[in-house]
């Protein structure tokens, strides 16, 4: 997969997952309609490859005032996902030469890695996650489980302590995944079935499309350095 | 746009250390009085969870979720008014509890809000209130 070829699959699937987020906010307050809906226009516009770049300039400018409207992201980790997607995107589109867009567009992509093997990192180093107490407690306290019967997982240890290690393990092995190209596609695999259970058990469906979107850049910088 | 910059940073060097550990997790309750200085007393949970959502509400909600997106806004809200209290997030809790309630409540028009925070002290869990908002008069809040 070329660099450009990449880049503009990661742009159209970019965004479709803001137009996605963008529509749930079209029932929302006025300010959010205006600034969601002139964001969907831009989505519309880079997946018709209109005007490029300036479509991918605009969401980023945009992107800055809905941090500023809601003094943050508004879905924590899935936003800022999407916002270094986005950003990545566009300085790499900017880039005066193939090096930087390489560089810049490669950042997305040892980021995805990151954001898995961080993840197990800090989960392995802490003994509530190793004993499952953890994952425990986020079904029987958090704000996450979706329904109150999903509450009940918390009294099976057993199977919460091998989903725990299971996850820990799947988060720390990913970085192994570059080694061969089958082994990346069955690792990027396992991880969507991953966002996609965590859509299902604590409604985070954001990080399912915005990881999903951003899938290629791992793949073309697979490609690039093995 | 400075503080936009500053916001935007943590997307561009992410930290990516998702619940490395389960800190306590806050419950939006409401209350609605007659007059400024009633006491709330009929606290009630800001959008209780169901008791079960089904496999198809489940699915249909990875293309259309936007309560629940919401709901996890109003926690971060909860969280932020919690560690570094500021009207915006105080404002945000006011306009999305007001635009939840049913328009004809002239009997009692003030609302007030508090943030209960539940953790686990051994295997019990304690409930704390670290917050609770001034009333606020209903048709001053902004719900369009």
């Amino acid at each position: 997969m070329t660099l450009e070829a990449a880049a503009r699959l990661t742009e159209i699937l970019l965004a479709l997952a803001l137009i996605q987020q963008g529509l749930e906010h079209l029932r929302g307050f006025r300010e959010e309609r205006l600034l969601f809906g002139a964001r969907t226009i831009l989505c519309v516009l880079l997946i018709l490859g209109v005007a490029s770049p300036w479509p991918l300039v605009g969401l980023a400018g945009l992107s800055l005032l809905i941090l500023h409207r809601f003094q943050g992201p508004y879905n924590g980790g899935s936003d800022r996902m999407g916002l270094l997607a986005l950003w990545c995107l566009t300085l790499s589109r900017l880039a005066p030469v193939p090096q930087w867009k390489e560089l810049a567009f490669g950042y997305l992509g040892v980021q995805l890695v990151l954001s898995y093997f961080i993840s197990g990192g800090v989960k392995i180093l802490n003994p509530d996650w190793r004993s499952g107490r953890a994952l425990r407690d986020v079904f029987r306290f958090s704000a996450y489980p979706v329904s109150e019967a999903l509450r009940g997982w918390a009294d099976r240890p057993r199977v919460l302590r091998a989903m725990s290690w299971a996850v820990i393990l799947f988060e720390l092995a990913f970085p192994l995944t570059l080694l061969s190209r089958p082994a990346l596609i069955a690792g990027l695999a396992v991880a969507a079935l991953f966002h996609l259970a965590n859509a299902c058990l604590f409604g985070l469906n954001r990080f399912f499309w915005t990881w999903l979107a951003v899938y290629p850049a791992i793949l073309w910088l697979q490609a690039r350095l093995f | 746009m400075l503080n936009a910059f500053r916001l935007l940073l943590p997307a561009l060097i992410p930290s990516w250390n998702f619940f490395d550990v389960i800190a306590p997790s806050p419950r939006v309750e409401y209350a609605l009085t007659s007059a400024k200085d009633a006491a709330p007393a009929d606290w009630r949970e800001f959008r209780p969870r169901p008791e079960r959502v089904s496999v198809p509400a489940l699915l249909t909600r990875l293309f259309w979720n936007p309560r629940w997106n919401q709901t996890l806004f109003v926690v971060s809200c909860a969280e932020r008014l919690a560690d570094n209290p500021t009207d915006h997030s105080q404002d945000e809790l006011f306009r999305r509890i007001a635009a939840d309630l049913s328009p004809d409540l002239d009997a009692a028009p003030w609302l007030s809000f508090r943030l209960v925070f539940l953790s686990r002290q051994g295997e019990v869990i304690e409930r704390e209130v670290l917050f609770q908002s001034a009333p606020r008069p209903l048709q001053d809040i902004d719900v369009r």
